[in-house]
């Protein structure tokens, strides 16, 4: 939750009558810790009775006694060319080809399915579609966002840094513990005869890992600097998002006042944030001295001159304007590349902001300085003396604190959100609030199961994947909503959920064979149309990749903008990358439709796609040929995109459809069913 | 025959009459949608908590910030210190630029009562001073910063940071569309550019996508996605959406979210064929288009989009944005170097179009339920920069409303006697947010969403509506 980042100068009176309404409600029940502060209790899992399963993994026990509570009954399992598609989509967020179903559905080993999850999850598409969902957590962006969203050009490297840990199965305690604490894990490192850092790999992967303090939008400031507030707002994006995306906690409600439903302390908000008291913005140029002076000298030279040049064009208006514009276009492509640049933070003890807590969360009503201090409502070796400011590795520290056998938020977070990733929904429905005033799990018991196993499992996510994608529970068909669970709560079917808009944009360009295959590197600018570069405050800043072949590329390589998001991507629900998401919505509105009927990308990759039917199904002989190989392109586009066969009505009605009308609009047609958008 | 094939038979005979023809069609169309329980659409519009005396919102938006000292906030007392340094008893203010020591800067606007009522306007909007009986001016605005970005997200979301949604997206989700075939809520941003706080400041932040601004692009077809590609015949795409409900049909009844996509086809389609005309001016009388200042090189675009302001308000689209000012900050309100230069341009670009909406709306027997709302994201400041221009300024400055339940003629709220501070019943962006919110019938405490831990509203903890005008 947002409210102390939001709240920054609330009148005092309405704060008050707020404050007041909400006190009876946190009084109540105060003493017992709330569930999700309790150690995890593993248990082992229920058992059932025969006529109860089917039962593949501990999963489905838990989940069949709640069902047999409810009186439900589970749907029966999916077929196989629901199964690969799901599962596909689900690990790696790509569409099995016609031939894997195919491979998939003839191959009758008992273990077809196991091995099928072994390749996915061995697949480097696996790390970039589940990286993505922690990027969305993390509110990656590339840009700094507010009015100059200056792009910080090596960004990416968080995004690769991030991709690769998933690919790597990384134990996610030592993934959270670079986040927070890269820069100082990294140690020292020496100079060459340059000067030019001499950083060994790992060195430079935990540099970008620390990179998650900056992800956050930044106002840079013009004019007068108020420098003390300015590190001020830093500070709370950065101890704000702590307490979301790692603890399940929505801290940032005491940077105010106490919170309100959960037993943190204003005092509490501060000692957390006195953590990150020293970390400051970092950037490690790979470059020698000289060649920075030099890249330094001539880039402000450059930048000099457009500003001269716009406050001429500020001043003057039609045709010398645009002349302007394009001597500052001009001038805007002799600036240099970015040299080569972690992204990073490190601590200056000399520049260490001194922490106050503020009251009602101003900068200018100081009261009682503080050290670090981990939460208190946690009991850890730093929960109840605060530290000295100045002490040694703080971030280090407070990722030991986070991560203490003490706390068992972040398995319990942790292993909710992966739940989420397949299911849709997570088993608390709130995933960063694990507060008073989030959901209660569904079941419960389940929830710190799987948080045990994770545990256990050395924080690696690939052996919880498999518990789940290999349940029942999780093979189940989706079937029709069932009025008596109409939320789905106790999972007697599987979700049914719409493509995610990166999925959506990838699968389309699969189907159309148009996809380019190509892991990690800088992001990508795609062509958009010319109404919303204009919409830029610096359309200059959207320069689009020289190589067509780089703008097929998978979504997560696009560049993370945040005041321009691709039409398409945002008209299905692409998150806005300004605060944490820890879940995308899926809405279904009009606009959506007519992305996919009158859209450039729709009609450009129907007519790929159209163009990739000719020439696998038939010769390009004379137009009287054409209609023999009707049902076979119909066939092949229906496997491409529904990933099965049509049934014989779905084949008369395209073939009647295809006897008239052309090829494209079919394609097109496709790209609109059910049976394409949606995971069954 | 078995029954899926008859279902797919049945609803493909209704397609094809609500597709293949018009007229009375549309009729059975709307039928069929209620009778299927589209009305799933999370744009259809929906009952407000209370009975409201406004339907729709157009904010005239004057983006930079005009100079409250030099339009509707007339301060002899300004005059009179003109060049000196402010006097401490008028306190502190942090401006972006100006420091310190900066000089007071006389207005030399010449101020005009107006109308029945009296209220002063300066002759730079010698049209709304004709009407200026149907406008309340609110005095004693202010915001939290002092920079464009964060004061232009305050004043459209009540915060102060990206991220949260703004009050056209509210609107949507609170009240939907009235329209069968427009959005809900569009933005007509000036062709000249952006702003600095980009698109972030209309998007629909934590809100689902369906709350998302439409933003209209300069020329006749405005609507992205509206216009068939180029080389597709109309016929031929008739019959590709037919394909697509045929074969989406069956399912429709496995899941409310499969119907609700059947519905948005045909809304899109109706979008289609519908809209266009909407945004055809060539309909519109000789007089009304002079009223506007349509066809004059000052006013012609901010009259073309006010027009097109009051044809969407005639539809039942919620909440309009109409942008003037966009690009570098001289082609916004943002007077840093010379306030009359500046504004006697920008005025010169609105103040007749302003006027002849408010005129055609009220004839039309629109304006009542129409909120109108004109201002910036802040005003300027007392002290000069540059000589004669002036920094951005948040601690007091003006907006006005009109119509929508509002009580045109009056004057509230009021700043010190140099315009440096909103001292007298001071509004906050959250009051405006409060007194739009409670003029649509909604109740600021129950147009709530979910969001990381807390019901999120648009007034954030609470706003008070300014009932003294209402």
């Amino acid at each position: 939750m947002r409210w102390g980042a939001c709240s920054r100068g609330v009148g005092f009176a309405s704060w008050l009558v707020a404050a007041l309404a909400m006190i009876s409600h946190a009084a109540e029940d105060s003493a017992a810790p709330h569930w999700s502060l309790r150690p995890l209790r593993i248990a082992a899992p229920p058992t059932i009775s025969p006529a109860e399963e089917p039962v593949r993994s501990p999963i489905d026990l838990w989940i069949r006694v709640r069902q047999v509570a409810e009186g439900l009954q589970p749907t029966s399992e999916a077929d196989r060319q629901t199964l690969i598609r799901r599962v596909s989509l689900d690990l790696t967020g790509l569409l099995p080809s016609p031939e894997e179903v195919a491979a998939f559905c003839s191959d009758l080993a008992p273990e077809a399915y196991e091995r099928l999850v072994e390749r996915l999850l061995a697949s480097p598409a696996y790390g970039e579609h589940w990286g993505q969902h922690w990027l969305d957590v993390v509110r990656y962006a590339e840009t700094e966002g507010f009015e100059y969203d200056r792009h910080r050009p090596d960004a990416w490297r968080f995004r690769d840094y991030v991709v690769r840990s998933f690919n790597d199965d990384k134990p996610f305690d030592q993934f959270l513990r670079e986040q927070l604490a890269g820069d100082e894990l990294a140690g020292s490192w020496t100079t060459d005869a340059t000067g030019a850092p001499q950083l060994t790999d790992v060195q430079r992967e935990l540099l970008v890992a620390a990179g998650f303090h900056r992800l956050g939008a930044v106002r840079r400031n013009a004019g007068n600097p108020e420098l003390a507030f300015s590190r001020h707002e830093v500070l709370t994006e950065m101890t704000d998002i702590l307490g979301g995306a790692v603890l399940g906690l929505t801290v940032g409600c005491a940077r105010c006042h106490d919170h309100k439903f959960d037993p943190i302390s204003q005092a509490d908000y501060y000692h957390l944030q006195a953590y990150l008291a020293a970390a400051h913005e970092y950037d490690c140029v790979l470059a020698p001295p000289a060649a920075q002076a030099q890249w330094k000298s001539l880039t402000e030279a450059l930048n000099r001159h457009l500003a001269e040049l716009r406050k001429a064009q500020g001043s003057t208006m039609g045709a010398p304007a645009d002349e302007l514009e394009g001597r500052i276009a001009e001038v805007q492509r002799l600036l240099p590349a970015p040299l080569p640049t972690l992204g990073s933070v490190r601590n200056l003890e000399s520049d260490r902001t001194a922490v106050h807590i503020l009251k009602r969360g101003q900068t200018e009503l100081k009261g009682e300085q503080v050290g670090p201090r981990f939460l208190s409502l946690i009991s850890t070796t730093d929960s109840t003396e605060s530290l000295p400011p100045e002490i040694d590795h703080p971030r280090t520290r407070l990722a030991d604190q986070i991560l203490a056998p003490g706390n068992p938020l972040p398995a319990r977070v942790l292993a909710n959100r992966v739940w989420q990733w397949h299911f849709g929904a997570g088993l608390v429905r709130t995933p960063n609030d694990f507060g008073r005033n989030g959901q209660e799990p569904s079941h419960p018991e389940l929830l710190d199961w799987l948080a045990g196993e994770l545990v256990r499992g050395n924080w690696q996510l690939k052996p919880l994947h498999r518990l789940i994608v290999l349940s029942a529970t999780y093979r189940q068909a989706s079937g029709a909503a069932d009025p008596r669970d109409p939320q789905n709560r106790w999972l007697a079917r599987f979700p049914r959920r719409r493509l995610a808009a990166g999925e959506l944009r990838d699968a389309l360009l699969q189907v159309a064979g148009r996809l380019t295959i190509r892991v990690g590197g800088p992001s990508v600018m795609t062509p958009v149309e010319a109404d919303q570069v204009a919409l830029l405050y610096a359309p200059g800043q959207w320069v689009v990749h020289p190589d067509a072949a780089e703008h097929a590329r998978r979504s997560i390589y696009l560049i993370a903008k945040r005041n321009l998001r691709l039409p398409f991507l945002e008209t299905f629900d692409l998150p806005d990358a300004q605060l944490s998401c820890a879940r995308r919505e899926a809405s279904t509105h009009a606009l959506q439709s007519l992305e996919l009927l009158n859209g450039s990308l729709a009609n450009e990759l129907a007519g790929e796609l159209a163009h990739r039917l000719r020439a696998e199904i038939g010769s390009h002989g004379a137009v009287a040929d054409e209609s023999r190989f009707l049902d076979g392109r119909i066939d092949r586009a229906w496997r491409l995109t529904a990933g099965r066969p049509p049934t014989e009505l779905e084949q008369r009605r395209s073939r009647e459809f295809l006897s008239v009308q052309p090829l494209e609009e079919f394609c097109l047609a496709l790209f609109n069913l059910n049976a394409f958008l949606y995971v069954e | 025959m078995d029954p899926i094939a008859a279902r797919a038979l049945k609803r493909r005979e209704f397609l094809s009459t609500a597709y293949c023809g018009f007229g009375g069609l549309a009729a059975a169309a709307l039928e069929a949608r209620i009778a299927r329980g589209a009305g799933a659409s999370p744009l259809r519009a929906r009952a407000p908590h209370f009975e409201p005396p406004a339907k729709s919102v157009i904010f005239l938006f004057m983006s930079g910030g005009p100079s409250h000292v030099d339009t509707f906030d007339p301060k002899p007392l300004l005059t009179e210190l003109n060049g000196q340094v402010r006097p401490a008893e008028f306190g502190e203010a942090k401006y972006q630029q100006i420091q310190q020591g900066a000089k007071l800067l006389a207005s030399t606007r010449t101020f005009r009562k107006c109308g029945e009522s009296g209220i002063e306007v300066s002759d730079l909007f010698p049209h709304l001073s004709r009407v200026v009986d149907e406008i309340a001016v609110v005095r004693s605005c202010f915001g939290e910063r002092v920079v464009h970005s964060a004061a232009q997200y305050e004043l459209f979301s009540g915060r102060v940071i990206p991220g949260a949604p703004s009050m056209g997206s509210w609107l949507a989700y609170g009240l939907g569309s009235e329209s069968e075939s427009l959005p809900a809520y569009i933005v007509h941003p000036d062709p000249k550019g952006a702003l600095e706080g980009g698109q972030p400041m209309y998007a629909n932040g934590f809100l689902p996508a369906v709350y998302q601004p439409t933003m209209l692009r300069a020329g006749s077809r405005p609507v992205r996605n509206l216009d068939l590609p180029a080389g597709v015949n109309p016929h031929t795409r008739r019959e590709t959406i037919r394909l697509i409900q045929d074969l989406n049909g069956p399912t429709a009844d496995l899941d409310p979210e499969f119907s609700a996509r059947l519905g948005t086809y045909e809304l899109a389609f109706r979008m289609q064929t519908e809209a266009p005309e909407v945004f055809d001016l060539s309909g519109e009388t000789a007089e009304t288009l002079q009223l506007y200042g349509v066809g004059q090189e000052r006013t012609d675009d901010y009259a073309r989009r006010c027009l097109l302001a009051r044809r969407l308000v005639e539809r039942g689209v919620r909440f309009q944005v109409v942008v003037s000012g966009g690009g570098p900050g001289n082609l916004q309100w943002d007077a840093h170097s010379d306030v009359n230069e500046n504004h006697e341009r920008m005025a010169g670009h609105t103040d007749q179009p302003v006027a002849a909406l408010l005129s055609d709306l009220k004839r039309r027997g629109l304006l009542d339920q129409t909120l109108v709302l004109w201002g910036g994201e802040f005003g300027r400041s007392p002290e000069a920069q540059s000589g004669s221009g002036r920094d951005h300024h948040n601690l007091g400055f003006t907006m006005w409303l009109a119509g929508g339940g509002v009580q045109g003629g009056r004057v509230v709220g009021a700043t010190d006697a140099i315009g440096l501070r909103a001292v007298e019943r001071p509004c906050h962006f959250r009051d405006l947010h409060a007194t739009i919110l409670q003029q649509l019938g909604l109740d600021q405490e129950l147009l709530t969403w979910p969001h990381q831990g807390r019901r999120e509203r648009l007034t954030f903890l609470s706003g008070t509506p300014l009932d003294e005008i209402l």
